[in-house]
């Protein structure tokens, strides 16, 4: 008897393992109306509840039920060459053409999405994009650890890489690559009236405290000066359902 | 006869990694703490008393990635070139020409602690008027007397709050703080904010620093959002949120 006849079925087997690792994100089966026209970059999030916020965190809405009509919003952050397309003198290598924009300020962001006939999401659709309607901490449900555990420093990577990481929505980036500009200002109940309306909320980013780097959870809020640009920071649009005009 | 060699070559073997596992054993115990030709610099106790490697200055925390008995000020010149138009040598007396700015901001450690301090300096745009840099100077090195070097984008250089700096809480930069000159980028870990600065070359293409080929740490340094240790609030653990940090007993600048 060949002692080797069993490898091959071995490796197959090592092969499929690995193949299993990550499981794919259960994806939430949406029904888009037919005056809706959805852009192939983009998500459509239908109208309904979802749950926003963590209980043990006091600067978030504490794991209220919230409503929101429909809206889109862009699968992926907002590339460096797209980015490029607006502004012509914000440069990149064309080897990272599909790395997320970065080193732009929220005015920055809010005038990209107007150029492209889109908006800022709101932290609330944000957030919806993210978990979907289960209340889940991670977007892909399970805890993973960021392969970049270890290392002191942000490497950003292009924004389609990780098809195990996306949102039950199949959104890519929610809670790792950059932090992304929203909408609202980061206030929260109790907070000093004088440090009101004085930073933006970023949302999804990775946290990092020495060699440890790690995904935010779904309900992290962070928050920057809105005239700040750092290599950690940077977009993506929104837009309303129905609205078609995009540029 | 083979038979009787293999079994002499494999005794002679084991002989061998005998002896030599007993040799280096020995010289391991009489040359303790040290390598051969080098001095173990991570055992505090190797460090010659004159050299600068406090770890326990009150206030903060001091890390020498290469200790070094400090800067002899006689000797002391900072040389300014590279792709500028204006070469310069300038001696301690030279940095009180330039005009002063002063301001209270955080040197936050990549080894999660941070601390306080009020410094005084120039900001590098003085330097650049001195020197005039070329159209292609895109990045700035600065090297040290301790064999330290950094690297900077010169538009990161140029940022608000960040200094050239010589004086600290209101008297010169102590040995342990980079006397004569430092830098402070509130922005940036503690390992970009070079001490001891002897040359500051203008570059076209980016130069490697010091911590990004040694060890786990970027070239690019941004202070990344996370989790802080201040040392003056008994190192309890307060988040921050990226960039310069600001915590909610820290007045921000107007």
């Amino acid at each position: 008897m060949n002692p080797h006849a069993g490898r091959p079925l071995f490796f197959l087997l090592i092969v499929l393992l690995s193949a299993c690792s990550e499981p794919a994100v259960e994806q939430i089966a949406v029904t888009v109306p037919e005056n809706v026209t959805v852009p192939p970059d983009m998500a459509y999030i239908p109208a309904g509840n979802f749950i926003m916020g963590s209980p043990k965190d006091g600067r978030t809405p504490g794991g209220k039920t919230v409503r929101l009509p429909a809206y889109l919003i862009d699968r992926h952050e907002t590339t460096r060459r797209q980015y490029h397309a607006f502004k012509a003198d914000y440069t990149y290598s064309p080897k990272k053409a599909n790395y997320p924009a970065s080193h732009v300020t929220y005015h920055d962001a809010d005038a990209y999405c107007r150029f492209r006939g889109k908006r800022l999401p709101t932290e609330a659709e944000w957030e919806k994009a993210a978990r979907g309607t289960d209340g889940r901490k991670w977007p892909w449900r399970i805890f993973f650890q960021h392969p970049n555990n270890g290392f002191s420093g942000f490497i950003p990577e292009p924004v389609d890489k990780r098809d195990g990481w996306v949102s039950p929505y199949g959104v890519y980036g929610m809670g790792y690559n950059v932090w992304e500009w929203v909408a609202d200002w980061y206030d929260y109940d109790g907070m000093p009236a004088e440090r009101r309306k004085k930073f933006k909320v970023i949302r999804g980013g990775l946290t990092q405290t020495h060699l440890s780097v790690g995904a935010s959870p779904t309900w992290f809020r962070n928050y920057m000066e809105p005239d700040k640009r750092f290599n950690f920071i940077g977009l993506r649009c929104a837009m309303d359902a129905g609205k078609t005009e995009l540029k | 006869m083979n038979r009787l060699f293999r079994q002499f070559s494999v005794n002679r073997r084991r002989f061998l990694g005998f002896t030599a596992l007993t040799l280096s054993g020995a010289l391991a115990f009489l040359f303790k703490g040290k390598a051969f030709g080098t001095v173990d610099f991570r055992k505090n106790d190797n460090i010659p008393k004159n050299y600068i490697q406090n770890r326990d200055t009150p206030g903060f925390f001091i890390r020498s990635a290469n200790p070094f008995p400090g800067v002899d000020i006689e000797r002391w010149s900072l040389r300014v070139g590279g792709l500028v138009e204006h070469p310069a040598t300038l001696t301690y007396e030279d940095l009180f020409h330039f005009k002063r700015v002063s301001q209270e901001s955080r040197l936050k450690c990549v080894e999660c602690w941070s601390a306080k301090a009020h410094w005084e300096g120039f900001p590098l745009a003085a330097l650049i008027e001195k020197v005039r840099p070329r159209p292609a100077a895109r990045y700035v090195y600065l090297q040290s007397a301790d064999s330290y070097y950094e690297s900077y984008t010169l538009d990161e250089l140029l940022k608000p709050r960040v200094l050239l700096v010589f004086r600290m809480n209101g008297q010169a930069l102590s040995p342990e703080h980079g006397f004569p000159l430092r830098l402070i980028a509130p922005f940036k870990y503690g390992y970009k904010n070079i001490k001891y600065i002897t040359r500051i070359d203008f570059t076209d293409s980016r130069k490697q620093n010091y911590w990004a080929r040694f060890g786990p740490y970027s070239v690019d340094g941004t202070i990344q959002p996370g989790i802080d240790h201040p040392l003056d609030f008994n190192k309890k653990p307060l988040p921050i949120n990226g960039g310069e940090v600001f915590h909610f007993f820290d007045k921000r600048p107007t």
